[in-house]
């Protein structure tokens, strides 16, 4: 399966598609559907398809892996009745919110209240596009992948805070206010700790970073900048402890109050959409992506997409991480959260690149590696 | 952000109950605050007027949800003494028994409120998890879990089920271990220390002017306790020590209730033993029947039976978990209480909001009115 990537499967679909409604139909017709652009079009529109349904999947079994995680941790069972253990609790609750009436209130302006979480949502599933998730199982092969996914997800403020300020609603005006504050405080040192990875690695390609880590994963040599990304992270999905812009004890739901119906599943599967990016992201970065240290027996990384097994299992345990931050942890406040932002991270951050610096320039790197060599 | 007004309420997750909290804000700061009490007013002190001694005792269970036997026997204390009765030294075991479990519930139903306030997510579950062994409890001798209807004016309903002393006993070994995870959870959190260190700070002199009473005194620094200064039922026949904290802030008060619940188990350990090895009546002897009677349904022929008691007022005050309730209670003569007349303690803790919310953050509303534990039941009645 090594050699079959996404775009193949998509490409062999659209032209076998093609090829069998171009059997059926007359000489010039037939030429149509066959022509090698039309082809590359469906393949492509194919291609979009899996990647949405795909990440739409996972970020639905994500926040069942987070209800399960967090019924654990506070001693009960959480989901269990729709489904088995479950699973189907989030399609039912998407079926019922689906199903619901979306109004807006009086005041509102109508043009940033709907532009505002569709916004949200496209640039987050946008991200999947650029995201490898095995060897070849991304759209392209752009040189700047990491950079690009990065300024996607950095997007988000903005039409959170469009989406705040036009719900005119007092709460959401707040929420938006932390939201805008709290993200680009967070984006800095998030970037910084990247710069470290790309100092190493040599690349912003997502894919070359991945196979740099094959002798030895960036966690053990870039530990600073691991924690760095992973707290920047946890503040830029607005996750407990950092969840302080729908901090529901004082400012009732932030800047979502004011949505119900579809437009605040938008908003909720844009946060978990976000949250599975973040995962991805230091599982690329940090944990060696799909590949597996040597050390595994062989059987366990030679079956058929196992890259991608490994690669989810990877992502899911890095979720369930941010899970236990989340069931353990009061929250903090704005002005600490910030202080901590601009005091202590990004002076982390400034180390951790000076860091991987020094790393790079002395090249004992391959001395470093915490997990044993994957080896070719 | 200019300077505006919010309203936190009458339906907000900080209210805890349905009052309202107007609070001026310039961006993230608190220039102002205005409690607005009153949504819940249900007239119970008029009520009580028309109805006979011990069916007040259902309107009590209502008046503080989460703390229904203190207010039961806030009541029962004053109209005991108006009426002139005095109950059997098993009811007043008995009903300290009630009074103490009932803390240990309302305590625990605070820390879950508390710690959900600044986020924490998991202890909410943990605190909700334990009141409900206490709420078991209840049960198996009341009959409910919320509104027990349990104490009787000379007396308590009935005795409490065999085999109930070892099974509390089992509760309060599970509760005292939990109470060490409870702290871990949260002192031991740096960032519950930085949100709550320093935070909502209210004075022992500011508290006296304000009438403000319970854990909150207490936090600081002030040793007043009802169950100690001015003992009622068998308390002064126990053992335990007032909980006191010094820096009036936040952390204090999460100090003060938790070894309140850890000298209730202290209490209820006594009380326990003592029950094992005094039986006896549980209600007073030679009541009229209107008044002895287990239940006293409307259109009862006991009930219609002419009163032989002088008429006289009661008076009585009670370390409710909230702080100190008092009650009133005018008998003249008739079948029906002529006056009664509660003293809130969270109501006074609250109006004292401008006291200990100016200045701070938005965000530090919700542990700050979390720490004062707000009923709505008895602020409104």
């Amino acid at each position: 399966m090594a050699s079959a990537t996404l775009y193949s499967v998509s490409d062999g679909l659209a032209s076998a598609l093609l090829h069998a409604l171009g059997s059926v139909l007359p000489g010039p017709a037939r030429a149509a559907v066959t022509n090698p652009n039309v082809i590359v079009g469906l393949a492509v529109l194919i291609f979009a398809v899996i990647l949405l349904a795909a990440s739409m999947l996972n970020t639905i079994l994500l926040i069942w892996w987070e209800r399960k995680l967090l019924g654990r941790f506070m001693d009960r069972r959480g989901a269990m009745h729709v489904g088995f253990a479950g699973l189907l609790q989030n399609f039912a609750d998407g079926l019922k919110l689906f199903r619901k009436n979306t109004f807006q209130p009086q005041e509102a302006d109508p043009l940033g209240f709907y532009t505002g979480p569709c916004a949200y949502m496209v640039t987050s599933l946008i991200i999947f596009g650029v995201l490898p998730i095995s060897s070849g199982w991304n759209a392209g092969t752009l040189p700047l992948t990491l950079l690009l996914a990065l300024a996607i997800f950095s997007f988000a403020p903005l039409f959170i805070f469009v989406s705040a300020w036009s719900s005119n609603n007092k709460y959401s005006l707040m929420g938006g206010m932390r939201s805008a504050a709290q993200m680009i405080a967070y984006e800095v040192p998030i970037l910084l700790a990247v710069v470290a990875v790309i100092l190493v690695a040599g690349s912003f390609n997502l894919t070359t970073i991945v196979y740099e880590q094959q002798n030895y994963w960036f966690w053990g040599p870039l530990v600073v900048a691991l924690i760095v990304f992973v707290a920047g992270m946890l503040a830029e999905m607005e996750r407990i402890p950092f969840d302080l812009p729908e901090a529901e004890a004082e400012l009732v739901e932030g800047w979502n109050t004011e949505y119900g119906g579809m437009l605040f599943a938008f908003f909720m599967l844009a946060d978990y959409l976000r949250a599975l990016v973040g995962s991805i992201l230091v599982v690329l970065l940090f944990l060696g992506g799909w590949t597996m240290p040597t050390w595994v027996p062989g059987a366990l990384t030679s079956f058929p997409l196992a890259g991608i097994f490994w690669f989810m299992v990877k992502t899911y345990t890095v979720f369930g991480l941010f899970v236990w931050v989340r069931a353990s942890l009061p929250r903090v406040r704005t002005d600490q959260l910030l202080r901590v932002g601009w005091n202590r991270m990004i002076p982390l951050s400034l180390l951790s690149i000076f860091l991987a610096a020094v790393l790079v320039t002395v090249k004992c790197l391959p001395l470093l590696g915490c997990v044993p060599g994957v080896g070719s | 952000m200019s300077e505006m007004w919010i309203n936190m309420g009458p339906q907000h997750p900080m209210t805890h109950g349905l009052w309202n909290l107007r609070v001026k804000i310039d961006g993230e700061m608190i220039l102002d605050v205005d409690p607005e009490m009153g949504y819940l007013h249900r007239g119970i002190e008029k009520i009580s007027e028309d109805r006979h001694y011990n069916e007040v005792i259902t309107l009590m269970d209502r008046c503080c949800y989460v703390a229904g036997f203190a207010w039961e026997h806030l009541y029962i204390q004053s109209a005991e003494q108006a009426l002139g009765l005095r109950p059997p030294e098993r009811a007043e075991y008995l009903r300290v028994l009630c009074d103490e479990f009932q803390r240990i519930a309302s305590h625990l139903m605070w820390y879950a409120a508390f710690v959900q306030d600044i986020g924490l997510m998991s202890p909410f579950l943990y605190g909700m998890r334990d009141r409900d062994l206490v709420l078991d409890l209840f049960q198996s001798y009341t009959g409910a879990r919320m509104t027990y209807e349990y104490m009787r004016v000379g007396g308590v309903r009935n005795d409490v089920p065999p085999g109930f002393t070892d099974q509390a006993r089992k509760v309060l070994d599970w509760l005292s271990d939990r109470f060490v995870e409870y702290d871990q959870l949260c002192l031991g959190s740096t960032i519950f220390r930085e949100r709550c260190d320093d935070l909502g700070t209210l004075k022992a002199n500011d508290c006296v002017a304000h009438g403000v009473t319970g854990p909150m005194l207490r936090a600081a620094g002030l040793k007043r306790d009802l169950r100690k200064d001015r003992p009622y039922a068998a308390y002064d026949r126990l053992e335990f020590d007032v909980a006191v904290a010094d820096s009036a802030d936040v952390t204090a008060r999460y100090l003060v209730r938790m070894e309140e619940m850890r000298q209730s188990v202290r209490i209820l350990r006594q009380v326990v033993d003592w029950l094992d090895r005094h039986p006896g009546p549980v209600l007073a002897e030679r009541l009229p029947r209107w008044l002895g009677a287990p239940y006293a349904p409307i259109g009862n022929e006991g009930y219609l039976l002419k009163r032989h008691y002088a008429k006289g007022v009661g008076f009585s005050a009670v370390e409710e978990p909230h702080g100190e309730a008092q009650a009133y209670v005018v008998n003249d003569g008739g079948e029906h209480p002529y006056r009664v007349k509660f003293r809130s303690p969270v109501f006074a803790n609250i109006s004292a909001a401008r006291q200990y919310l100016v200045g701070y953050h938005v965000a530090d509303i919700p542990p700050i009115m979390g720490s004062v534990d707000v009923c709505v039941g008895e602020v409104d009645r």
